[in-house]
């Protein structure tokens, strides 16, 4: 069994902010395992600008963002596997990991989980209908063209307003295709507002709000999907079902983070986020397993992610000089209109990031953290939106003394 | 004139009221930063975009080199470009920032790759 201080695994956004973040920090013994031929994860096909405003205050496109984080791995010379799977980790933090050179165990003082999210399917929301070819995911479409140099199809229609679907929709109408429209269930759009502006509105493309997909039909190749209006819960009306023809149709209907390993090593989800449950510093149920990233809660700018790697870092920086002893963490408790919190739990060691999502679209809506006395601090969003995460920082003076925090989404 | 618009410069997506007429903007609200204004400006008269796309690359261990324009273009050449990325082919090696189209269409801006291509052995 090989001995490592740090084992990450994937090398993509989070990852590789955590190997960064953890050298910059003094540890030399780290290693980051990626399954595929190349470092950068999902940055690598995300072709289009507007990453590193927060962090670099500068728009990068994907592949440049990864750049400057590969760039450091390199000169840091911070070991990496390439093309490697981790197939099974224990929560004594053993980790099976296999590639072409065979099968190697590892035992890690501490882990990094960065496996990053996938994508919601086609089996996942149920379409009926006929199964021929033509129906791709967003992200799956994304790396077809911008990769691979394949193109997914002529007429396409979106269910879904993710931000890749936008993206993507803006990206098949300049590669030739005729995208007819992008469907989204809920009464407002899933994506960024500025994904909507530039991705759709600058090429006319229509969205019907409240509208899904009921049936796909086609024998070898998509020919046409029903699509049709849904009432307040969410359900199809029938009368409203109208055909519309196309050759492909494109999901972006949401990510789930991929946390298979996670389970395998015994660590408690969040069911709200789909991540692990985690302290202040991404440190999972299981002391010394640590998670950021996607894997964690799915974000929607880079940025964040690679600033919740470096909280990361500082998180097993402390582990691995025994300054986290496991102690009775508090419950942080999630209060109205709010879909999550993390962290779930804390010590209130240290001033602490925040990072939540509201429930539904609103106006004039005040944050606040209370403890069993008062209000320790509130906010006031002029607007609120579930496609964008909140980030608050409260820091020790303001966290001091409490022994328990409640989060609230007031008017 | 009153209109609604979203800043696409940062995720901030700040949604901006302007009211305007042919003398230029009388009022603004909404924008949390002052690049806004300027945003507002442009879209009115002639909306901006930064164009970013991808060419062929030959013997490299990617098959495209991403690629973009170095500052926002107006959006009525985007698809004028992207019409251009397709007839271009390269040979790899291809280094981030690399020009790849000095000057293009007359703009006095430079499309340039996004993505480092190595030679495949």
């Amino acid at each position: 069994m090989i001995k490592k201080d740090v084992v990450i695994i994937g090398g993509g956004a989070a990852g590789l902010a955590a190997a960064v973040s953890c050298r910059e920090k003094g540890i030399e013994d780290i290693l980051i395992i990626e399954r595929e031929s190349a470092l950068g994860g999902i940055l690598k096909q995300c072709i289009h600008d507007g990453f590193g405003l927060i962090k670099f205050q500068h728009s990068y496109t994907g592949p440049e963002y990864a750049h400057k984080y590969v760039d450091q791995v390199e000169k840091q010379k911070i070991p990496y596997f390439l093309d490697s799977m981790v197939i099974d980790i224990t929560n004594q933090k053993v980790l099976t990991v296999v590639n072409k050179s065979g099968l190697k165990k590892y035992k890690a003082k501490s882990i990094i989980l960065a496996m990053g999210c996938r994508e919601r399917t086609r089996g996942a929301i149920g379409i009926p209908g006929s199964r021929p070819a033509g129906i791709y995911t967003a992200g799956v479409a994304q790396n077809l063209i911008n990769i691979h140099n394949y193109m997914i199809g002529k007429e396409v229609v979106i269910l879904g307003s993710g931000d890749i679907g936008l993206i993507m929709a803006r990206r098949l109408i300049l590669e030739g295709a005729t995208v007819k429209m992008v469907l989204e269930l809920l009464p407002y759009g899933s994506g960024l507002p500025r994904n909507f502006n530039q991705c759709l509105f600058d090429y006319d493309i229509p969205l019907y709000l409240n509208h899904t997909v009921v049936n796909i039909r086609g024998d070898q190749r998509v020919e046409s999907i029903t699509m049709a209006k849904v009432d307040a819960r969410g359900e199809a009306i029938p009368s409203t079902c109208k055909d519309v023809s196309c050759d492909t149709l494109m999901l972006s209907v949401g990510l789930i983070p991929e946390n298979e390993l996670t389970k395998m090593a015994g660590i408690k989800l969040d069911p709200l986020t789909g991540g692990a449950l985690v302290d202040e510093y991404g440190q999972t149920t299981v002391n010394g397993i640590f998670a950021c990233g996607n894997v964690l809660q799915v974000h929607d700018i880079v940025d964040n992610v690679s600033l919740e790697a470096e909280y990361v870092a500082c998180g097993v920086e402390k582990y691995l000089s025994s300054f986290l002893k496991p102690k009775n963490d508090i419950c942080i408790e999630l209060g109205e209109g709010l879909q999550y919190v993390l962290p779930q739990r804390m010590q209130f060691l240290d001033d602490t990031v925040f990072s939540l999502r509201v429930s539904k679209p609103g106006q004039k809506k005040k944050l606040v953290f209370k403890n069993d006395k008062s209000i320790i601090k509130q906010k006031t969003f002029l607007r609120v939106n579930p496609a964008e995460m909140i980030r608050i920082k409260l820091t020790t003076q303001e966290l001091s003394g409490t022994n328990g925090l409640k989060v609230d989404l007031e008017s | 004139m009153k209109r609604e618009f979203i800043c696409i410069l940062c995720p901030n997506s700040c949604r901006i009221t302007t009211e305007y007429d042919n003398n230029g903007i009388k009022k603004i609200e909404g924008a949390q930063c002052k690049k806004g204004k300027e945003f507002i400006n442009n879209e009115i008269e002639n909306p901006l975009r930064i164009f970013t796309g991808s060419v062929l690359c030959e013997g490299g261990d990617y098959r495209l080199v991403s690629v973009k324009t170095t500052k926002s273009i107006l959006k009525k050449y985007m698809k004028q470009i992207a019409l251009k990325t397709h007839q271009i082919k390269l040979k790899a090696p291809v280094e981030i920032g690399q020009v790849i189209v000095p000057n293009i269409m007359g703009l006095d801006i430079n499309l340039v790759a996004t993505r480092r291509v190595r030679k495949f052995h």
